[in-house]
Parts: C-alpha cells; sequence; structure tokens
C-alpha cells in the first residue's frame, strides 16, 4: 500500500515511469479508496504502461483483459464446459445406475441423484476468464481493461455489474464474492464516449500528450545514451509537430522509438537530411510527412539564424553539435 | 470544509458538469485521505473523482479558480503583505507575536477575551479567516447580480464579520500592552501591523464578493450558452458553437444508439431455431444444452441522403450528415449524394477517416460537384433520377435537405414523385419556417405532394426530433 502522493511518484520514476502529481494523486486514491479508475487519453502516452508498473510497483499480479468489438461475457468471464460436463455423465452413468438400484421410489432416486449435485455443477466445468480470474485470484491483482472504448454497450453494461461490487454470478454455481479486490484500470481511446454509470463507478485520469518538460524527462530516463542536445531538439520537434493539424499524432511511443533510431545512426543533433531519412518512424501517412517537412524547415532556418546571431564570425562557427542548447526556440 | 465542497458540487452542476452524490461522497473520502495543504493534490482529488468527461476539465478548472485557490490565495498575499511591512521596522512577525502571547497570558483579565476573529487575525491562521469570512458572506445572504452591488454586498460581510469591533479589540490590547511596559518600538510595530491587518481584510472581503459576482456570471453564462445552443438558428453560427454543438450532436446521437442496443436485444430473441440447435450441440451427443433462436428479422431501412450544401444551408448539412453517420448501424445500408446543381456521390468520402474532416471534405463537394454555383433542385433530382434511380426500393427512406431555393429554374417535380412512388418514405428537412414555403423563389409547394413527412429544422432539437422519428 502506498503511503503517500510522493511516495506513489517516487515508486513510478523508480520504474522509469516518469510523472507528473496528478497522475500519482490518481493512482493513490484509486488504491486507498478501492476504485476502478478510467484512464483516458490519446494513443501511446502511456496509459497502458502506467498500470504495468503500478502492477509491477505494488507487487500486484497483472491480468488484463483486451476489449474488442463482439467481445462477450463468455471470453471475459467464462465459459461453461458442457461437453466435458456430458462426458463426466457420460463415464458415471454406470455408478449412478448402481446407485439408483438401491432407492425404492423415484423420490428416492432423485435425492440421490440430488446429493451428487455437485459433481455436476461444480467449478470443474468451468473454464475461468480474465474477469474470473481477477475476482478468484488469491492474492489481490491488477486488472487492467484495455481499451474499454473497442468494446459494444452491452459489454459495458456488463462490466458495470462487475465492477460496482466486484462479484459475478454464474448461474450454474452461484454468486461468486471477491476475497481479495483488485486495482482495476480501465484505458480507453475515446473511440466512443463511455456511459455515465460506468464513469460515476471510476476515478478518472486524462493523460495528455507531455510537456516539453517532462517528455525530456522521459528520454533521457529511457534512452539513457542519447546526446542532450539531441534530446532537447527532438522534443522542441515532437511538440512542434503535435500543434500540426495531423491525421495521426505522433506519441510518447514514437519519441521514444525516433530517438532510438536517431541513436543507431550516431546523431548528436538534428539536421534535415537526418530528420527527412527518418521522418517515417513517426509519421505514418504521406500527407502528415509533407506537413511536418514544412514546419521542419521553418524550424531549421530558425535555428541556423539564432546560431548566426551567436556566433557571428564564420570562424567561431559553432559545429552543430554545439549549437547551444534551447536554440530550437 | 464538507459544507464547502457541497456548495462547490453545486457550483458545478449549474454549470453542467454532471456530479452524481455517489461521487461527491468519494470526493470526501479522497479528501480524508490526503493532506489538502497541498492545492494541487487538492484540486487533482476533486478531479478526479468529480469531472469524468474531457470537454469539462477547462470548465471545471475556471471554477477551481474562482471557488477555492482564489480567495485563499489573496487571503495568503494581502496577510503576508501586512507582516511584510513589520519588515521594514526591523521585526519578525513571529517574535512578535511570540511576545504578545507572553504578555497576555501574564495580564490575565486585564484584557477582555479576544474574538475568534481578532484571534485568528493576530495569530495569522489563514485557514480560521477564511472560514469565518465564508460564514459572514453566507450570513450577509450575498446575491449579487452587478458590479454596482461590490460595494453593498462587501459592506454587509464586513459588518457580518464585525471587522470593526475586531480592530478596536485588537487596539485596545495594543494600549493594554504600552502600559504593561511593552517596549515602545514594539508597540508601535503593532500598531502598524494592526493598521496592516485591517485594511487586508477589507480587501478581501470585496475580492470574494467580486468573485462571487463572476460566479454567479459563470454559471448564467454556461446555463445560457447550453440551453441556447440547442435552440440556436443555424443560419448563424460561430467556429466556437460549430465545435461545440458538435458535441452535443455526438451526445444525442449516443443516446439514440444507446436505446436502440437496448431494444435490439429485447427484440432478438425470436423462435427456437430447431436447425441450428441441433447443429451447434454435436459436440454434446446431440443433447440440447444450447438453445439457438431465430433472429428477428431486422427491418432496418435504407438510407438515401440528398443534400443540399449550397452555403444557405452548410450548417443543417453538416449535423445532419454527423447524424446520419453517428448512428449507421440503424440503417441497414446508407447512400448519400451532395448537390448545389450538379449532383455527386460522396458515400466512399463519408466512410473514411474521421467523421468531422469527412463532412467539412463532403460539404466542400468530395471534389465530385462544383459548390460555387446557384443552387438548382430540378437540375440535381433529374440527374439522381436518370443515373441513380435504382438506389430506391421500397425498404428506402429518402432523405432530403435543402430549403427549396430554386433560383426560378424548373422544378422538375416529376422526378421527384417518380422517386416517391419507388421508396417507403421521402422526409424533407427544410430550415425555412413552412410560412415561407413556396414564396419568392422557394418551390418547397410544387414538391411537397411527393413527401412523406416535411419538418422545418432550424436548429439542434428540431433535427434532434427529426432524427429520433426516423430511426426509433
Ligand atoms: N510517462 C512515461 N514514462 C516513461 N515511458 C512512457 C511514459 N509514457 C509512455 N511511455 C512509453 O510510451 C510507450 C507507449 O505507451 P503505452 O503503450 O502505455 O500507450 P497507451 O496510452 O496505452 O497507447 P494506446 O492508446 O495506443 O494503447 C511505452 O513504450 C511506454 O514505455
Ligand atoms: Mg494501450
Amino acid at each position: 500500500m502506498f503511503k503517500s502522493v510522493d511516495h506513489v511518484q517516487e515508486a513510478l520514476i523508480g520504474q522509469q515511469y516518469i510523472c507528473d502529481k496528478n497522475i500519482a494523486t490518481v493512482v493513490f486514491l484509486a488504491e486507498q479508496l478501492e476504485k476502478p479508475v478510467l484512464i483516458e487519453g490519446p494513443a501511446g502516452v502511456g496509459k497502458t504502461e502506467l498500470a504495468k508498473v503500478v502492477s509491477s510497483v505494488t507487487k500486484r499480479r497483472m491480468i488484463r483483459l483486451q476489449c474488442y468489438e463482439g467481445l462477450d461475457e463468455a471470453k471475459a468471464l467464462y465459459e461453461w464446459e458442457y461437453s466435458k460436463q456430458l462426458l463426466y455423465t457420460q463415464i458415471l452413468k454406470d455408478r449412478f445406475t448402481s446407485l439408483m438400484d438401491s432407492a425404492q421410489t423415484i423420490r428416492e432416486a432423485a435425492e440421490l441423484v440430488g446429493k451428487e449435485d455437485s459433481v455436476f455443477f461444480s467449478d470443474n466445468f468451468l473454464v475461468a476468464r480474465p474477469l474470473l480470474h481477477a475476482i478468484t485470484s488469491d492474492d489481490a491483482p491488477l486488472l487492467l481493461i484495455d481499451e474499454v472504448d473497442k468494446s459494444d454497450p452491452e459489454f459495458e453494461a456488463f462490466l458495470l455489474e462487475v465492477l460496482s461490487d466486484y462479484q459475478v454470478t454464474v448461474p450454474e454455481i452461484g454468486t461468486i464474492v471477491a476475497t481479495h479486490k483488485p486495482l482495476v484500470f480501465l484505458t480507453s481511446n475515446n473511440a466512443r464516449e463511455m456511459s455515465d454509470a460506468l464513469k460515476r463507478r471510476c476515478i478518472h485520469l486524462y493523460i495528455d500528450y507531455p510537456t516539453e518538460e517532462l517528455e525530456a524527462r522521459i528520454l533521457k530516463t529511457k534512452v539513457p545514451d542519447a546526446a542532450e542536445d539531441l534530446i532537447d531538439d527532438l522534443v522542441q520537434m515532437m511538440q512542434r509537430l503535435r500543434q500540426l493539424d495531423l491525421k495521426k499524432t505522433p506519441s510518447i511511443s514514437e519519441t521514444l522509438d525516433w530517438a532510438r533510431a536517431l541513436l543507431a545512426l550516431n546523431a548528436t543533433v538534428l539536421d534535415e537530411d537526418l530528420v527527412n531519412q527518418t521522418f517515417n518512424v513517426i509519421l505514418k501517412y504521406e500527407g502528415d510527412v509533407r506537413k511536418a517537412q514544412g514546419e521542419l524547415g521553418k524550424l531549421l532556418e530558425k535555428k541556423t539564424a539564432e546560431a548566426k546571431v551567436e556566433a557571428p564570425s564564420q570562424a567561431e562557427a559553432p559545429t552543430p553539435a554545439t549549437v547551444k542548447k534551447g536554440a530550437l526556440h | 470544509m464538507q459544507k464547502k465542497i457541497l456548495e462547490f458540487t453545486n457550483i458545478l452542476r449549474n454549470s453542467g458538469i454532471r456530479v452524481s452524490t455517489a461521487e461527491a461522497i468519494d470526493a470526501f473520502q479522497a479528501l480524508d485521505l490526503l493532506s489538502i495543504g497541498d492545492r494541487e493534490i487538492f484540486k487533482d482529488a476533486l478531479r478526479t473523482t468529480m469531472v469524468k468527461r474531457g470537454e469539462d476539465v477547462p470548465s471545471f478548472d475556471e471554477l477551481f479558480d474562482l471557488y477555492w485557490s482564489g480567495f485563499y490565495d489573496s487571503l495568503r498575499e494581502q496577510f503576508g503583505e501586512a507582516a511584510n511591512r513589520l519588515g521594514d521596522f526591523g521585526i519578525d512577525l513571529e517574535e512578535l507575536l511570540h511576545q504578545i502571547a507572553e504578555m497576555l497570558k501574564n495580564m490575565e483579565g486585564e484584557v477582555g477575551d479576544l474574538s475568534e476573529l481578532a484571534k485568528a487575525m493576530l495569530t495569522a491562521d489563514l485557514n480560521q479567516l477564511e472560514q469565518l469570512i465564508m460564514n459572514a458572506a453566507s450570513a450577509a445572504e450575498i446575491n449579487i447580480e452587478n458590479f454596482l452591488q461590490i460595494g453593498f454586498f462587501s459592506r454587509r460581510t464586513l459588518e457580518q464579520l464585525n471587522l470593526d469591533g475586531a480592530g478596536d479589540e485588537m487596539r485596545d490590547l495594543a494600549s493594554a500592552l504600552e502600559q504593561a511596559g511593552m517596549d515602545p518600538e514594539q508597540v508601535a510595530a503593532l500598531r502598524e501591523l494592526i493598521d496592516g491587518l485591517m485594511e487586508a481584510a477589507r480587501k478581501v472581503v470585496r475580492n470574494f464578493t467580486e468573485r462571487e459576482l463572476q460566479k454567479q456570471n459563470h454559471d448564467y453564462m454556461e446555463k445560457f450558452r447550453r440551453e441556447t445552443l440547442l435552440e440556436k438558428s443555424f443560419y448563424h453560427l460561430s467556429e466556437e458553437e460549430i465545435r461545440r454543438m458538435r458535441e452535443v450532436v455526438e451526445r444525442l446521437a449516443q443516446k439514440i444508439k444507446n436505446i436502440l442496443s437496448i431494444r435490439r436485444r429485447r427484440l432478438n430473441k425470436g423462435k427456437l431455431d430447431l436447425h441450428q440447435t441441433l447443429r451447434r450441440n454435436m459436440p454434446h451427443g446431440g443433447i440440447p444444452f444450447e438453445l439457438v433462436f431465430k433472429q428477428r428479422k431486422k427491418d432496418r431501412p435504407k438510407l438515401v441522403i440528398l443534400c443540399d450544401v449550397s452555403s444557405s444551408v452548410a450548417n443543417v448539412s453538416r449535423f445532419m450528415l454527423q447524424f446520419c453517420y453517428s448512428l449507421q448501424e440503424a440503417f441497414s445500408k446508407i447512400r448519400c449524394f451532395v448537390f448545389v446543381s450538379e449532383l455527386g456521390e460522396v458515400t466512399h468520402v463519408m466512410q473514411e477517416g474521421d467523421i468531422n474532416e469527412a463532412i467539412e471534405d463532403a460539404l466542400e463537394g468530395g471534389d465530385v460537384i462544383n459548390v460555387y454555383t446557384r443552387s438548382n433542385f430540378g437540375y440535381a433530382f433529374h440527374h439522381f433520377w436518370q443515373n441513380h434511380l435504382a438506389a430506391v426500393d421500397n425498404k428506402t427512406t429518402v432523405l432530403i435537405l435543402g430549403d427549396a431555393r430554386n433560383n426560378y429554374n424548373d422544378p422538375r417535380a416529376w422526378c421527384l414523385r417518380d422517386v416517391f412512388n419507388k421508396a417507403k418514405n421521402v422526409v424533407w428537412l427544410n430550415p425555412e419556417s413552412p410560412s415561407a414555403w413556396g414564396f419568392g423563389d422557394s418551390v418547397m409547394d410544387k414538391y411537397r405532394p411527393y413527401v412523406d413527412i416535411a419538418e422545418e429544422v432550424r436548429n439542434l432539437r428540431q433535427l434532434a426530433g427529426v432524427i429520433d422519428k426516423l430511426v426509433l
């Protein structure tokens, strides 16, 4: 159990998840209040990662339910194995017949069978799926319901029941109540808006694209070998790209990929050729690349202009690697 | 504290953020767990428990500042200033307060008990002060409507607070301390401090009243904006209003979708399907463990949209298209045509990518028609009749959107008659009021006989009403 918001923040950073107090506060409250967290935000800002990291710092086993269109109870909660049950019935048929021989009346026979009910209606025939695993787990796990916005409204209604009292009803067996309440994280890309009822049961976290400062810290942590200047240039470029009206706005995951790609090319600073060579790492659409190239041109022009002001004499012109930090501003 | 949070909850509600009682309780519990000295954490805790929609966050931030940090901050600022001025005397506030406390102990009985307010001011107990001022304000029944009343309500709050009384008490205290032999320099500093504190308190109360006014304005504006959005005529919309309206359409569409999905589930259970049941239960040796029911045949209509995209009706077209495409699953098939004079099919445009972009594309003619001509409904309908009449059958609802202002061209109403005869329904949405139909260059009257339902759609409420009828 976390002791305080600061404690959460430190623990997450310890696992290389860089976050502000806002995220830490919500995680802290989720555990204390035993409430599910609905995490919304654009793709690639670290929603899933947050759940993973929290599971590892709290030493909770992570159980993941990936949502998609058409996901139903049978895939999420449990399936009843009729064929196995049938097999049992057939194998045990002879035993039953002999058992029933002792019965005088039909009623007695029925009672005898009734006594053995538990053989036929037991979790022997229950194939557990993630939700059931989460509820019946011996230790309190972390249940990640990923991309819940992809599921159908019907499934959402069903989830609601599970999340309100952490119990499920299996008609063949009865109601199963969680012995250890799982910590639940739901993520959504807002493909559709979740119902008010679901939102009421959750506390809410909106993760947006990171600020310049936060993004630089994430890069420094995750790609420690990258040069500082490169990181600064890169982050500024990303921040600008996000202002453009792109079909797919690049996210933290793209920034990380880009940094790693540039590192592999031994880059220490951003220049035009390099960027053009590697744009496809962060931008997936031709149209987006074109828009971004325009922006890049402007950016580099400004950078050279500023570099000139700082070093007016040709002889002292800085090599790109020594261009002063923040020259892109 | 609880009272304040409830009050804040009401303020959120008044400006349209839906906060349930359960969520307010969550907020209480959250605050119990946190040290609320940290305003950022305090704010995050309120937001995570009470605000669940991204669009509501800016509104929440604004209200939070008005209600919480604003007041507290101004309190701290004003009192900080008063304390700072002491620095000019080379006197430390802590030290001075300590001295006073010592002397007070020795003078028991000689000075009357200090009031709560005087005590809070002298010890710079900001939390207590905040509470006292809030109580006074609520006793003063601030119900402020315009800025001329700021002075009036500030005075009334100050009276309730009895600030002047506290001032007298503090000055008496200074004199008593002087007589008891306090260092004259310190007494002078204390008098200075008292003046500063009095002034600070007055300013804080005034600030508070001003904020009260802003708050009420904010609530009012928000409510007004939301309500008028539904009624607002499509003819004059700002960019911002278009953006907000999109959200409203999205929400309305979602509501309809939910109703549809519940209804479909109910309808789905048809008769037992023997054939499928046997097949499905083969693995169980043919013993029917799982029953399969016939799916009721869904009689979802086909939809053909004919949409005027001339600039006079662009906004209606925009939101109508958004509705239709948000509700695709209510129809078995949608085909969409746009026209001004030429007619072109944009079904494919509407199936790609972001819906808003697609709609803007379609309004631009989707690269298939020229939108910079004058409206000619007759020409467009004739073109449809020649090339696409086959798209219409007795399961098809034809939805036409336009003002029927034909620029005195030939209406060619017979084209619409043939469509009408083949279709299940023809629905016409016209942004003009019926009293204008058929006047000037409007040829609505010529088309009216071949339209099952003709509706005026001038604002969102009317549009939502028609869409309801169409799919439910
Ligand atoms: N705050 C952060 N600190 C460190 N790494 C981060 C942070 N945020 C995101 N990342 C990294 O970014 C990548 C993408 O994160 P993740 O897959 O969790 O995104 P997501 O929000 O779940 O995206 P999607 O909506 O596409 O599922 C991961 O590799 C993760 O390590
Ligand atoms: Mg994810």
